[in-house]
């Protein structure tokens, strides 16, 4: 098929009525999260997970995806009018958003962040649509060997490129790989890790870790302390940007797009790492640096031009080669799951219009996104006046049924006690739950694989090092943990991770 | 690692997270060891159903240890506020939605789910919690049950 018509197939298969419904119902959610502090992108999906259980695979994973990149739209609103970042991502958008908004230009910043994001959405759409088919065909001739190899890599890569103690990170994909096996092994039919109960025998579900460790947790650590509100700027002045505006943001909106689109790509990489890049970029190449962190236009431009394109290009890795690259990718990965899909090079052939079906739709996604955003920013602003307490409840029920729909069992219910007070436990000792989150959906992978690979090469170790695809993978593993046992290395790393707390 | 030997801090103190996680790992690494005790560990090439899980759980452990005792070593750093009423409240909560889903229906596990899931914030007020509960457990039974077909009797007759 040329690109035309597989661009043809993809819109034809986004633009039915219930598609687009459900691509608007996730922008307009991701948007609501992405304004509401304590509530961000990754909770909801794994919220809303076994909701999709109910809707056909292309218009579950149309909705969820643009809950992720509304998100990146709505949580830049709150950053800049009231200069509390709604999403992590957006942390940097407020250093420079709010500072224009209280010099009456909150309409321009928030137009300028619109706009950036939707180019650079449009641009990583793009590439997703020309990386997908290339990578794709690429990892078909992938053996055992290679899939382990690669296994470690996402699996290490994103414990280094993720903020947070690196050694940590690595026990939680551990811990979160030994959660993956609990239940029957395949291969001998013995029950392992299961304590005797045999509502186990299938393995811990997605779901349950999910909300879990995001749901329940969160709502846990959010009500701990009291709310921290900003000030709002009532005043949002006008929204289109200055012709003088305009010439200082285009070049930031380029390379935010650019910075965005490969650092997306790389496990661990994202929204959040890509429009903190973006921001010390374009501090950069300014040729007015002073300016930044008093309002300048491009310190808002890139970071949201980055997020944007970081969110959609993290999409590649799961699609074109089955290994997602944050949590929120492990999510989607556990909602194809969910409808039988198997992510991996073998999607885009099998299942053309589910793929086409979702780029296109991340673009029409995106499109919607500058409506729902731009004319009805009023409404988004009164909206964070709603407080928590009334909030949490609802995520609560939402939670409990959610889980207890998956195989309708209380079981499953009991077991999200587990693994919520895990969660928060993890919080506290400062252990990210994302590198468990994936270790936990690459687990049987991983298993699988490296039973094949040993067989097949008799117990040879070696096998690793023998096949260059997977040899390349694992030397790149290796080099990435050496240099991080290089202090200025350390040193750089630290200080790019430090703002970026959340 | 310049931190190793710190005069200042002899035996108070510590980094409480790190500790913490040490803890946690070596503790969850020796309960998988435990729980996988009777797996036929098989060797490389015939790998048995416990070779991953007994190799994962020791490193895990081995990473905890290293962790709790650079943790040790490390300047003092404290946990943050510890305030344990709203995960208790919530697991209270949520075990009695566990408990009562397949007993006694959507409307009495949602209700008690809500009511002392409310009890977390410190913020809620009577009122609004009745108000909200009646209006979510309506909202979720229509939705849930009778929209979304999930299993689940409504009323415990």
């Amino acid at each position: 098929m040329s690109f035309l018509d597989v661009l043809m197939l993809g819109f034809s298969e986004a633009l039915t009525p219930t598609n687009l419904l459900f691509c608007f119902i996730g922008a307009l959610l991701g948007t609501l999260i992405g304004v509401l502090p304590g509530i961000g992108p990754t909770a909801t999906v794994a919220i809303l997970l076994p909701v999709t259980f109910f809707l056909p695979p292309l218009g579950a994973l149309i909705m969820l995806s643009g809950i992720f990149y509304g998100a990146q739209y709505g949580g830049s609103t709150t950053a800049i009018l009231v200069n509390l970042p709604g999403e992590a991502s957006a942390v940097v958008t407020a250093i420079d958003g709010y500072q224009m908004a209280r010099k009456g230009r909150a309409g321009a910043a928030l137009a300028i962040a619109a706009l950036g994001s939707f180019f650079a959405g449009t641009v990583a759409t793009i590439a997703l649509a020309v990386a997908g088919p290339t990578l794709s065909s690429f990892a078909l001739s992938f053996g055992p060997a290679e899939y382990v190899a690669l296994c470690i890599f996402g699996l290490l890569a994103a414990t280094i490129l993720a903020h947070g103690s690196v050694i940590k990170a690595i026990g939680m994909v551990c811990l979160g790989l030994v959660l993956g096996l609990v239940g029957i092994d395949v291969n001998s039919g013995s029950a392992r890790l299961t304590f005797e109960s045999t509502d186990l025998y299938d393995g811990i579900e997605f779901v349950v870790i999910a909300v879990g460790l995001f749901g329940i947790a969160e709502i846990a650590t959010n009500l701990e302390s009291t709310e921290v509100r900003g000030i709002l700027q009532s005043k949002i002045g006008r929204l289109w940007p200055t012709r003088d505006e305009f010439r200082q943001s285009w070049g930031a909106v380029l390379r935010g797009t650019a910075v965005g689109t490969v650092l997306g790509v790389l496990p661990g990489g994202g929204a959040t790492l890509s429009a903190f890049s973006a921001y010390s970029v374009e501090k950069k190449v300014s040729r007015t640096p002073e300016k930044f962190g008093h309002g300048a236009i491009a310190g808002v431009a890139g970071p949201e031009a980055a997020n944007n394109a970081g969110a959609q290009s993290s999409f590649i890795p799961l699609l074109t080669l089955g290994i997602p690259s944050n949590s929120i990718m492990a999510m989607m990965l556990g909602a194809m799951t969910i409808h039988g899909i198997t992510p991996g090079p073998s999607v885009i052939q099998n299942q053309p219009g589910l793929f086409w079906g979702l780029v296109a739709s991340m673009w029409l996604g995106n499109a919607m996104l500058l409506i729902i955003n731009l004319p009805l920013i009023g409404l988004w602003v009164k909206l964070l006046q709603i407080p928590y307490r009334l909030m949490y409840p609802a995520i609560l029920l939402f939670c409990c049924v959610g889980v207890f729909s998956v195989s309708n069992r209380g079981f499953d219910v009991a077991l999200v006690i587990i693994f919520g007070v895990l969660g928060y436990v993890l919080r506290k000792a400062k252990c990210e739950p994302g590198p468990l989150l994936l270790g936990f959906v690459l687990g049987p992978l991983l298993e699988t694989n490296l039973r094949r690979a040993m067989l097949l090469s008799q117990g040879d170790w070696l096998v690793f090092f023998e096949r260059p695809i997977s040899a390349i993978l694992l030397a790149v593993t290796a080099l990435m943990l050496l240099m991080l046992v290089l202090p200025a290395i350390r040193k750089n790393r630290k200080a790019a991770f430090e703002a970026s707390e959340d | 690692m310049g931190a190793a030997m710190n005069p200042r801090t002899p035996f108070r103190g510590g980094d409480l997270p790190d500790v913490l996680a040490g803890t946690l790992m070596i503790s969850l690494g020796a309960l998988g060891l435990w729980a996988g005790r009777d797996l036929t560990y098989g060797n490389p090439a015939m790998m048995g159903p416990g070779f991953l899980p007994a190799s994962l759980c020791t490193i895990m452990a081995l990473i905890g240890g290293f962790v709790l005792v650079k943790g040790l070593s490390k300047p003092a750093e404290s946990m943050g506020a510890l305030n344990l009423r709203p995960l208790v409240t919530l697991v209270v909560a949520i075990a009695g939605f566990a408990f009562s889903a397949e007993r006694f229906g959507f409307v009495v596990a949602s209700a008690w789910l809500l009511i002392i899931g409310s009890l977390a914030d410190p913020e809620s007020r009577w009122k609004e919690i009745f108000i909200s509960t009646a209006v979510l457990t309506s909202l979720g039974a229509l939705l849930f049950v009778y929209g979304l077909g999930v299993q689940m009797p409504v009323w415990p007759f």
